[in-house]
């Protein structure tokens, strides 16, 4: 089967997850539960880097709607970077730039989410 | 056989009635018959062979159990013990002696003679019938062949004496007397039978066997002492060979059931543990079957209690079952108790929770046999003191892969009830348990399975009924769809709707996710469509309006890609909205390209963001135009090494067929990405919607 894997790390005051491989209805239950562990835990500054990632399904935008509500209820937002044009185009073709903050490049993201921490002080 | 049935019983009536006319007759002459008192004497023989032919006829219409067996011989040599002596009391004027010779003084004499004569033949004919089968129940090699040897000599015995004269002893006859009570000894420890009783069994044999004693020890003597009572001249004076067949038969009955008598009596004390194993075997045998038989867990559990019940004889007993994975983690979870004898719940609540370390989680975390010999003194079970009717408990899991499954639980009311042999057979018997439960599990997933499938069917056959079943035609349009969905039940979804007299509605679509839940919701856009495309007739207003009856029920994670085209049939115009879909691919005689206006998928986002991001593209279309929908299936499908279709495919494919008619078009689309994809199948729903147009009408 098609591999799909989340690594978790931190830079700065943001909670990075590196996706990598196959995103659909089989492994979006993964990203489902890393998202809800980091809700848990009160980090609500989350990047997804998508370098890695091969290829994201309905079901795994799905995911991302999902936790978005509660992401930005809780302070923080979900961001993107580094996506491939492929996967970019899958984004693009359903309207997430318009719902989400895409970045080609992941200091880009961490910088934007430190510059909003600024501000809000 | 019935004809010879009649011969034998006539055929020795007949031949008893015929030496009593003899008899008559020879006292009325008062003589002798001198040399041929051995005809006679065959006659009798003769009589007595048919008569026992016609007894053994008899008796294989009625297989009998070894106690009625014994019960009935005792009751036939008890009543002619009873008859000969009433016979001797009855003191009439019997026989007079003469030359080693008995005369009978009257004609009553003959006739007692003849009867007791008769009686005594009949018995020991049954008597030696029946002891033949007692021994050769469980047959060993020398069996028979000791009992034909009995049998010869017996014979032998009482053949000797055909020509003796009443009072007379012959040297043969000793020897043979002798040989015949030596093969009654070695004959009397063929007891084989006695093993297989049970308890209650036993006892029976034991005092039918001892009466049986009794009586042939009685005809025995009545026989045997000096002083001859009636019964020995009377047997005397009929046939000499018959008072030695029944002398010995009496004396072989004696010993016979005096051994057995002495070893059941022997056997009495482990009767007990005999009946136990036999108990325990059946059980076994019983449960083996319902495994095969019984596929109703409730109905299962409740043989298993009752079953426990019988095998180790249990005060109350109870099993529990955890079908699935959860309920086999927590030790503390509820119970599940399926079937529960002479307990009551509170009683079994109070032993399985009544402590946070209760017994019942430490079969959890040990998963093996677990016993309680004194529950009052126990440390472990000191919880449960309250109990009083519950002295031991023996707890047994249920263990199938590792996991555990089950436990059954037993008591006793007294301390110590549970011995080495109890929890053997217990487990053993959990294993067979343990194997029924397994099997009872799976044929319930494997019917809830049956159960999913046919619903899918009927879910696949609605929905196939969602999509239009015929596509409208137009003089000047080409219109072909095609969907397949990945599973039994789809997300995609295409329909078309009449507008007015010259334009009609287009809709392709994708609902996220796949499966039912997907299914409700393109049920859910049909209706919507069908609605709203009569009421807003431009695309874009058209998917404000869906967006908004949408976001109210869909799922937050779930969304919908929508394209909404608006054709003019009669000037060919098309005016399109994409939101979040695949963007349409145009063809035109000179160029090709994805038209591609801004918009994000329905369910996303409501109000303006939605609103904002909608476009509205028109494109008038020239003669051999070709507009292709088509869903993500399309340029998603993956071929064996991993690489999608892709847009530039899909773009080549009509490029190449774009003067062809619309129906060859979605053919080609097809059938490249099926040959694409290989083997593999759809991975996706896949749907294709080509539009060709015509040029306007004349």
């Amino acid at each position: 089967m098609n591999e799909f894997k989340i690594s978790f790390r931190v830079s700065g005051k943001v909670h990075v997850m590196d996706l990598k491989g196959y995103l659909d209805a089989h492994t979006a239950p993964n990203l489902e539960e890393a998202f809800q562990k980091l809700i848990k835990d009160q980090k609500f500054n989350i990047l997804v880097n998508c370098k890695d990632l091969a290829y994201i399904s309905s079901a795994g935008l799905g995911v991302f709607m999902a936790f978005i509500e509660d992401v930005r209820t809780g302070g923080g937002d979900i961001k993107m970077s580094n996506m491939s044009p492929k996967v970019y185009n899958i984004f693009d073709l359903l309207g997430f730039p318009m719902l989400y903050e895409i970045f080609t490049d992941e200091h880009e993201a961490v910088k934007k989410f430190d510059a909003k921490k600024q501000s809000s002080k | 056989m019935k004809i010879r049935k009649l011969l034998t019983l006539f055929g020795s009536i007949l031949l008893f009635g015929a030496v009593f006319i003899i008899d008559a007759a020879m006292k009325s002459l008062d003589a002798d018959l001198g040399n041929f008192t051995a005809v006679r004497g065959a006659l009798v023989i003769l009589a007595f062979i048919l008569g026992t032919l016609y007894i053994e006829t008899l008796r294989k219409e009625n297989q009998l159990t070894m106690i009625q067996r014994i019960g009935r011989i005792a009751a036939w040599a008890g009543v002619f013990v009873a008859l000969s002596i009433i016979a001797s009391l009855l003191r009439f004027n019997e026989f007079e002696t003469r030359a080693f010779r008995l005369f009978p003084r009257d004609y009553i004499t003959i006739l007692f003679s003849t009867v007791l004569s008769i009686a005594a033949g009949i018995v020991s004919a049954m008597t030696m019938l029946i002891i033949k089968d007692m021994l050769l129940y469980k047959r060993k090699k020398g069996t028979q062949r000791n009992f034909w040897i009995l049998l010869v000599f017996f014979l032998l015995a009482s053949v000797t004496t055909v020509n003796l004269r009443p009072l007379e002893i012959s040297v043969y006859t000793t020897v043979f007397f002798v040989l015949a009570v030596v093969m009654i000894i070695i004959n009397s420890f063929r007891l084989s039978w006695i093993a297989y009783l049970s308890r209650r069994e036993k006892i029976y044999a034991m005092v039918y066997a001892l009466l049986a004693f009794f009586a042939f020890m009685a005809i025995n003597i009545l026989l045997s002492i000096s002083d001859k009572p009636f019964l020995a001249k009377a047997l005397l004076y009929f046939s000499y060979p018959l008072h030695t067949f029944v002398q010995l038969t009496s004396l072989f009955g004696a010993v016979y059931f005096g051994m057995a008598f002495i070893s059941t009596l022997f056997h009495l004390p482990t009767a007990e543990a005999f009946d136990r194993k036999q108990t325990e075997l059946n059980s076994l045998h019983n449960l083996s079957r319902l495994i095969t038989q019984v596929f109703d867990l409730n109905e299962l559990a409740d043989t298993v209690t009752k079953m426990t019940f019988e095998v180790c004889e249990a005060q109350s007993s109870w099993l529990e079952v955890f079908p699935t994975e959860s309920e086999r983690k927590s030790p503390h979870s509820d119970n599940g108790i399926v079937s529960a004898k002479n307990i009551t719940a509170e009683e079994i609540q109070t032993i399985l929770f009544g402590d946070t370390t209760s017994i019942r989680s430490l079969v959890f975390s040990s998963k093996k046999v677990l016993l309680i010999d004194d529950v009052s003194s126990d440390r472990r079970t000191k919880y449960m003191t309250k109990l009083k009717n519950v002295g031991s408990l023996l707890v047994v899991p249920l263990v199938s892969h590792q996991n555990l499954i089950g436990i059954l639980y037993a008591t006793k009311q007294m301390d110590f009830g549970f011995d080495q042999d109890d929890i053997e057979v217990l487990s053993g018997f959990a294993d067979q348990v343990t194997i029924a439960i397994e099997n009872a599990t799976l044929i319930q997933k494997s019917l809830e399975k049956e159960r999913l499938q046919r619903e899918l069917l009927l879910a696949q056959e609605m929905q196939k009924r969602l999509l239009p079943q015929t596509l409208p035609t137009f003089p000047n349009v080409e219109m072909q769809a095609v969907s397949a969905p990945a599973l039994e039940v789809g997300g995609d979804y295409y329909d078309i709707a009449i507008l007015d007299d010259h334009r009609v509605g287009i809709v392709i679509g994708d609902v996220s996710g796949k499966g039912v839940g997907a299914a409700f919701y393109m049920a859910e856009v049909k209706g919507i469509f069908q609605s709203l495309s009569k009421i807003y007739s431009s695309p874009k207003t058209f998917l404000i309006n869906a967006n908004q009856s949408l976001i109210s029920s869909i799922d937050k994670r779930s969304f919908i890609s929508l394209i909404y085209a608006v054709l003019d049939v009669s000037t060919g115009e098309l005016i399109l909205s994409r939101a979040g879909h695949c963007p349409m691919l145009y063809a035109t005689s000179s160029s090709i390209e994805y038209i591609t206006p801004t918009g994000m998928g329905l369910g996303l986002s409501a109000g303006k963001l939605f609103e904002d991001s909608l476009e509205e593209k028109k494109i008038m279309m020239k003669t051999g135009d070709v507009c292709v929908f088509y869903t993500d299936g399309v340029t998603e499908s993956r071929s064996a090494s991993g690489e999608e279709f892709g847009y530039e495919r899909l773009m080549s494919v009509v490029e190449e067929k774009r003067s062809c008619s619309a129906e060859e078009i979605k053919e080609e689309i097809i059938q490249r990405v099926w040959s694409y994809t290989d083997a593999q199948g759809y991975d996706d729903d896949l749907t294709v919607f080509v539009v060709r147009w015509n040029g306007a009408p004349r």
